[in-house]
């Protein structure tokens, strides 16, 4: 599960008063300031400076909206919807995890491996999480995520620090030839963790700009921290991340669908690029056996068709929030004139 | 591996000692504020001028600039930022104190050639310079600052009791994850000037003069945006687009570069008139932060992305006025540039004097863009001023765009003080 933090306006990434990105050219205003030739025998035309005109001297520097607002009240069922499924790929987890502290208590390593993918797998199914820290909920939510599902970087130390645990310390110690017995208390923390994250999600608060946000920083993170490799250095198994990054935005695409609106033009685009994105996986799971494969595994035609396709699922999916924003953009105050103070240079 | 001895870099440098300065490139040293005469011409003595039916690709003005290697301070710290850049971080293989000293010696004596320009003489023996920059080497505001890391003070060369106050290995803050390869070492080798040529071949000559002393451990290239304006002193833009560089505080104040920058009560003695760089090397994922909204780029920043202007105002260099949106109505409470530099008393003598470069190198395994920022601060304190800053941007929401994988704590002692000094003479004259 990926966790990150609002801004204190309430927004964050293409949520919250965001829109769409804005079309190419922004904030530039052609103005034929000056015509000059170029100097290139091939080339005889004018060109046009783009200046600022228009654009400098507006303190009000909120680009138009370009849709209209969703009610909240429309969210209401997705987010219930997504609790439900939150809750079932934790009990998921549960078992196994189960399976995990059984492999590892009879020092069977292979079946430790496999365990530990579906455990890591089911866990990133949840999706993103936004927590503003302002709640003890939050806190509590926060702190078991880091627990779970926290990486050695950051920490002073890396992977000797004690507070490196849960599903990474389990994957350094599966994958750099640790006994599997020694794990076994890492795999009972990491059971007890997740128990306790079941008992208190349904209460941390979801509200629309988190959900909306989530359509596309699940797969993004994805692509940030597991295709790179970044995540899951010693299993490598970034494909097998970010196939579980794909799968909760779909079902989280699914719930926003009805809000959407069929005719938005937007869903169209993503439900096909979704489409091509799925499709890459299944190709990969049929050329590696039925199994995902880790990075290292990938040929460099299926990495660039991974990737490649990501990227473009990626571009769609970013302009889901924009239109399901709940509140018109709000103008940003003036600074006031009175107290206008230019710095001396 | 064998050590280079003293003799053969005093040899190789001094094959250019007394053509610095004389050659065929006129040097024209910069006014503090980055002009110099050569703004309005060719370079004399020599250099090539262009006629009128000839054009350069490169400004002659430039190439002719130079920054002088010696002074009470090194360049590069307060000098005006030229566009290209490397940071080269070294470790020393010297088997003992008067090896390292030696190469160290050698590094100021070359850096002192190469930035003050001349010609590249031609011998049949393997020549002492590459020739990459022709038969002249122009100084083109060629800088190059050495500084030393934590490391060069544990027990190798009887140094650890003359160890900088706050010298220590960078910490590893929350949102990093950083790669040993490219982390720390012992000196840090600062080089910028106008043209990557310049930048390239400058390098290349350091590292010869010192080979078998001092190794190269991770070196990165860097670039600063073009000056596009509007006027002359807005600042260029970073890869998230921004403007960087609006709140450095102003270096032709020097008492306020004596409270913030240069050195401070406390640190011994030989490092009077030097200063600690912090450099990071920022990971910018482009990819994600372009598909985000214009809104919430600029609410992340606090700036209004075409102008620079602080949201809420028109010039780049408006004040915020943060005191009169104490809610963060216009600029929000954990928008970067308000964490940055809150502008208030409290925080005043917590201000650094940035002086980064862009970066682009290739692409990841997952075949995203590797670029980003190479973070350059200068400051007083490490602790005061940098790891108090960094601590509160871990409140920033742009840590999900950005991943911190190298750099260091160094520290750059004074400059040479005179053509016949070098860089760390005084450290090794204590310790003598």
């Amino acid at each position: 599960m990926l966790i990150s933090a609002l801004t204190s306006s309430g927004s964050h990434a293409t949520g919250g008063r965001g829109h769409r990105p804005a079309t190419v050219g922004e904030g530039l205003t052609p103005a034929p300031l000056a015509n000059f030739e170029l100097h290139s025998p091939h080339v005889d035309s004018e060109v046009q400076v783009y200046s600022f005109q228009g654009v400098a001297g507006a303190a009000n520097a909120t680009p138009p909206s370009d849709s209209p607002v969703v009610a909240a009240s429309q969210f209401t069922q997705p987010i219930a919807d997504y609790r439900a499924y939150a809750l079932a790929q934790l009990g998921r987890m549960e078992t196994q995890l189960g399976r995990l502290q059984a492999a590892l208590a009879g020092g069977e390593r292979a079946d430790a491996e496999s365990a530990w993918r579906g455990a890591y797998a089911d866990y990133l199914r949840l999706g993103a999480v936004y927590l503003d820290g302002q709640t003890a909920l939050d806190a509590r939510v926060a702190k078991l995520n880091l627990e779970i599902d926290g990486t050695s970087g950051g920490l002073p130390g890396g992977v000797s620090n004690a507070r490196f645990t849960g599903l990474h310390r389990i994957e350094y110690g599966l994958w750099s030839g640790s006994s599997p017995q020694a794990l076994t208390a890492y795999a009972g923390a990491l059971a007890t963790n997740v128990h306790e994250l079941a008992a208190v999600l349904p209460r941390a608060e979801i509200t629309p700009l988190e959900y909306a946000t989530r359509a596309h920083e699940i797969l993004e993170d994805a692509a940030r921290d597991f295709l790179s490799g970044m995540d899951v250095p010693w299993s490598g198994e970034g494909v097998l991340a970010t196939d579980a990054g794909l799968q909760a935005t779909e079902r989280l695409i699914a719930t926003l669908a009805p809000v959407v609106g069929t005719t938005e033009r937007v869903m169209p685009t993503v439900t096909e690029e979704l489409g091509h994105l799925r499709s890459v996986f299944d190709g990969l799971q049929a050329a590696h056996g039925g199994l995902l494969p880790s990075n290292s595994e990938l040929t460099s035609e299926q990495s660039e068709q991974l990737d490649g396709t990501l990227q473009g699922a990626l571009e769609a999916l970013s302009q889901v929030p924009g239109v399901l924003e709940t509140e018109a953009p709000s103008t940003v105050p003036r600074i006031p004139a009175a107290d206008f103070v230019v710095q001396a240079r | 591996m064998k050590p280079l001895d003293r003799r053969s870099f005093l040899a190789r440098s001094g094959l250019f000692v007394g053509a610095a300065g004389i050659g065929a490139v006129g040097a024209l040293a910069r006014n503090g504020d980055g002009s110099s005469a050569a703004a309005q011409g060719d370079a004399s003595g020599g250099s090539p001028a262009a006629s009128p039916q000839q054009e350069w690709n490169v400004s002659q003005a430039e190439l002719a600039e130079s920054d002088p290697f010696d002074g009470p301070h090194q360049a590069g710290v307060l000098t005006p930022r030229p566009a290209q850049a490397t940071f080269a971080a070294l470790d020393s293989i010297a088997p003992g104190t008067g090896e390292l000293e030696a190469a160290l010696r050698a590094l100021s004596v070359r850096a002192r050639e190469l930035t003050a320009g001349g010609p590249a003489p031609l011998l049949e023996a393997p020549p002492a310079d590459s020739g990459t920059l022709g038969p002249v080497n122009a100084p083109d505001a060629l800088t190059v600052t050495v500084a030393f890391g934590a490391s060069l003070f544990d027990d190798r060369y009887g140094l650890t009791s003359r160890r900088p106050r706050e010298l220590v290995q960078m910490p590893t803050f929350p949102i990093d994850d950083l790669d040993p390869a490219e982390s720390h070492g012992d000196l840090l080798v600062q080089i910028c000037a106008h043209q990557r040529d310049t930048v390239a071949h400058t390098l290349r000559e350091l590292l010869r003069t010192v080979h078998g002393s001092l190794q190269l451990r991770w070196n990165i290239d860097g670039f600063s945006g073009a000056a596009r304006g509007p006027t002359p002193k807005n600042n260029p833009r970073n890869l998230f687009a921004f403007r960087d560089g609006t709140a450095n505080p102003p270096t032709n104040d020097s008492k306020l570069m004596d409270e913030l920058v240069w050195a401070g009560p406390g640190e011994p003695a030989w490092a009077a008139g030097g200063t600690y760089q912090v450099v990071r090397i920022i990971r910018q994922h482009v990819e994600f932060w372009d598909r985000v909204a214009l809104t919430e780029q600029q609410e992340m920043i606090g700036r209004v992305r075409s102008t620079g202007a602080p949201l809420g105002g028109t010039s780049e260099f408006e004040e915020p006025r943060y005191d009169l949106d104490p809610h963060g109505r216009r600029i929000p409470l954990d928008a970067h540039i308000r964490l940055a530099n809150p502008r208030t008393a409290r925080t005043a003598d917590q201000r650094i004097l940035r002086r980064g470069y862009n970066f682009t190198r290739g692409s990841d395994r997952s075949g995203e863009l590797d670029q980003g920022l190479i973070f350059v601060a200068f400051n007083q304190s490490p602790e005061r001023q940098f790891a108090t800053i960094q601590k509160r941007l871990l409140e920033e929401p742009m840590i999900d765009y950005i991943t911190p994988v190298g750099g260091g704590y160094f520290f750059a002692p004074p400059g040479t003080g005179g053509a016949t000094g070098w860089i760390g003479n005084g450290l090794f004259a204590a310790s003598s």
